[in-house]
């Protein structure tokens, strides 16, 4: 089932004709305070609702997708949490140790919106395609075998990343939490539409170029002890977004009037414009010297 | 004035060495957890000060209940890397900021819980804490950036050392329970000068941390105006404005940890390590010698 947001506080079901079906009706009855609580409070009566949903998915009947605005899935996550480099990139390395990151939740935005450089003499903006799994339940401390139950779906995400700002050699990894920079969407695919989230074909064109092109099968670590490491260190809510990590081979310089497409097969797709008051130039293309470094040295204190 | 949240779900004043229950002021607000609760809260602080104020001297005070931190999930937990001179003579550092778990918030009176990840050692760092107010981007950094605050608070950055991929560890920050904060939202007119605040932590009586925040390599507005030049801040969000790290000791099973700062209170909380791990009592000599030096 895929479910989305549209024109900033309606949820609903994509419909197999491909409409947008107001679901906002059987939310009610759980007293949402704001249109940040729908997606909560949908995961988490998912079970008691399924049927029904499944009836309007399958009658279809809603608004032709042209005709409503889709926004991003969640409209306020208690966190966004980020996997720091999780790809072998084409490597036969280990697996490095992981570790994870916070991204601020007011940098949201979603489809068709635009993502607005700062003035920060950053080295450069990149877009970094990822998975991101939505949180299913309060989680903490979940174990191996309960990890997956966790999951109540998928969405594409783009952790758009200002390099070469704050203080050398500590990774604030505060670039990436500029209001604008947590971009995704179209909508949330359900778990049990995606039946093997490591056949995953992910994709960004820049402007019609070809970017970013991996396989989620090149994942070091595995959704499942993703969701138990970051369980074991803070508590997890339902419509928590927790992005997978990019693979580096393929990014590129995000410019003014960019626009991003960004996709996952079996997901969805979705565009992003840029703007950059300053009207700064980097080159297009791929950045081969960010790939060739995080492919020798795997993603260390230098970034 | 001194706002807090008792743990059945009071809000109060904190008024001569008691508590006045004012929840009545804040009645049409609409929640569902203290979670979403206070920073809604917070966001009316400002236009509903006189009729808090009323309440507070209206009433008696009665004995300060147990209390859960005045915000218990902050939207956003912002933290200060490094962020004082700490003794030394150099240039300041370039600025930088990181956010860490709002789910690690607890209250006074609660308790640390060390997790089984194999950490070097777990550190105290006593902090100054921000708590946002209203709504804010790009703010100037000058006096004008306080305008955004509702006030002060005390906190306990508990951090985790040597784990995750590059240090400093920012997951190590992030466990549950690992940022006491409170007791009270301190309104700024309560503190006419943040930059000369004293703050100090004792462990077990043991006087540890002791630094004034004069010392802040960027202040309380330029920290504001930083922030914000990133994202915007919402009400309820905390910024921990960094330690010194001269004082840092080992946290570990059964210690009570008390801290304090000048105008702004007092935060006592407990250690647990289900694991009864032990390291060596006192100051943290080497930590303090690294960041008199080289810095990190």
């Amino acid at each position: 089932m895929r479910i989305a947001m549209a024109d900033g506080s309606r949820i609903g079901v994509i419909a197999v004709d491909n409409t947008f079906v107001d679901i906002g009706d059987l939310l009610q009855p759980y007293d949402p305070l704001g249109p940040e609580d729908l997606l909560p409070d949908l995961i988490t009566h998912f079970p008691e609702l399924r049927d029904t949903l499944s009836h309007r998915v399958a009658t279809g009947g809603g608004v032709p997708l042209e005709g409503v605005r889709l926004r991003s899935p969640v409209v306020r996550p208690s966190k966004i949490v980020c996997l720091i480099g999780n790809y072998r990139e084409g490597t036969d390395r280990p697996p490095q140790i992981l570790d994870f990151f916070f991204k601020s939740p007011e940098g949201i935005v979603g489809p068709g919106d635009t993502v607005v450089l700062p003035p920060h003499p950053a080295t450069i903006f990149h877009h970094e395609a990822e998975i991101a799994v939505i949180v299913g339940r309060e989680a903490k401390s979940l174990s191996a075998d309960e990890a997956m139950d966790a999951v109540f779906g998928y969405t594409v995400f783009n952790d758009v990343s200002a390099r070469g700002l704050g203080r050398s050699g500590i990774n604030s990894f505060l670039g990436k939490s500029f209001d604008t920079f947590a971009a995704f969407g179209p909508w949330i695919v359900t778990a049990d539409e995606i039946a093997d989230p490591y056949a995953l074909h992910i994709t960004v064109e820049v402007n019609g170029e070809r970017r970013q092109d991996y396989w989620t099968s090149d994942m070091e670590r595995p959704i499942a002890e993703l969701m138990t490491a970051i369980s074991a260190v803070t508590t997890l809510h339902p419509g928590d977004v927790i992005c997978c990590g990019t693979n580096h081979q393929g990014l590129g310089a995000m410019q003014d009037g960019d626009e991003v497409v960004t996709a996952i097969s079996g997901i969805g797709a979705f565009t992003l414009h840029v703007r950059d008051e300053q009207r700064r130039v980097w080159p297009r293309g791929i950045d081969r010297q960010t790939a060739e470094r995080v492919r020798a040295a795997g993603l260390r204190p230098s970034q | 004035m001194r706002l807090v949240l008792s743990r059945d779900d009071r809000i109060g004043v904190l008024r001569d060495g008691g508590f006045v229950d004012v929840s009545a002021a804040f009645a049409d607000i609409r929640y569902r957890t203290a979670a979403d609760r206070m920073p809604r809260v917070i966001a009316t602080l400002a236009e509903r000060r006189a009729q808090v104020e009323e309440l507070a001297a209206s009433s008696q005070p009665e004995p300060v209940p147990p209390l859960q931190a005045p915000v218990p999930r902050p939207p956003k937990l912002i933290a200060a890397f490094a962020n004082y001179r700490e003794g030394a003579n150099r240039e300041r550092q370039p600025q930088d900021l990181f956010l860490e778990s709002p789910d690690s918030v607890i209250g006074p009176g609660g308790t640390v819980v060390l997790p089984p990840h194999q950490a070097t050692i777990f550190h105290h760092e006593a902090e100054l804490a921000l708590i946002i107010g209203a709504r804010a981007k790009d703010l100037p950094a000058d006096e004008r950036a306080l305008a955004a605050l509702a006030g002060y608070s005390c906190a306990i950055d508990v951090s985790a050392r040597g784990l995750g991929r590059m240090p400093p560890s920012r997951m190590g920050k992030s466990f549950d329970t690992f940022t006491p904060l409170g007791p009270a939202v301190v309104t700024t007119d309560e503190v006419p000068d943040p930059q000369a605040l004293r703050v100090q932590l004792s462990v077990s009586g043991e006087l540890r941390q002791d630094y004034s925040t004069r010392d802040m390599e960027y202040s309380v507005v330029e920290i504001l105006a930083f922030a914000s030049s990133y994202m915007t801040l919402v009400p309820g969000d905390v910024i921990l404005c960094g330690t010194n790290h001269q004082g840092l000791g080992a946290l570990q099973d059964g210690d009570a940890v008390q801290m304090s700062i000048e105008r702004v209170g007092e935060l006592s909380v407990t250690v647990r390590d289900p694991l009864r791990r032990t390291w060596p009592r006192g100051i943290d000599e080497e930590m303090a010698a690294r960041h008199r030096g080289a810095h990190a």
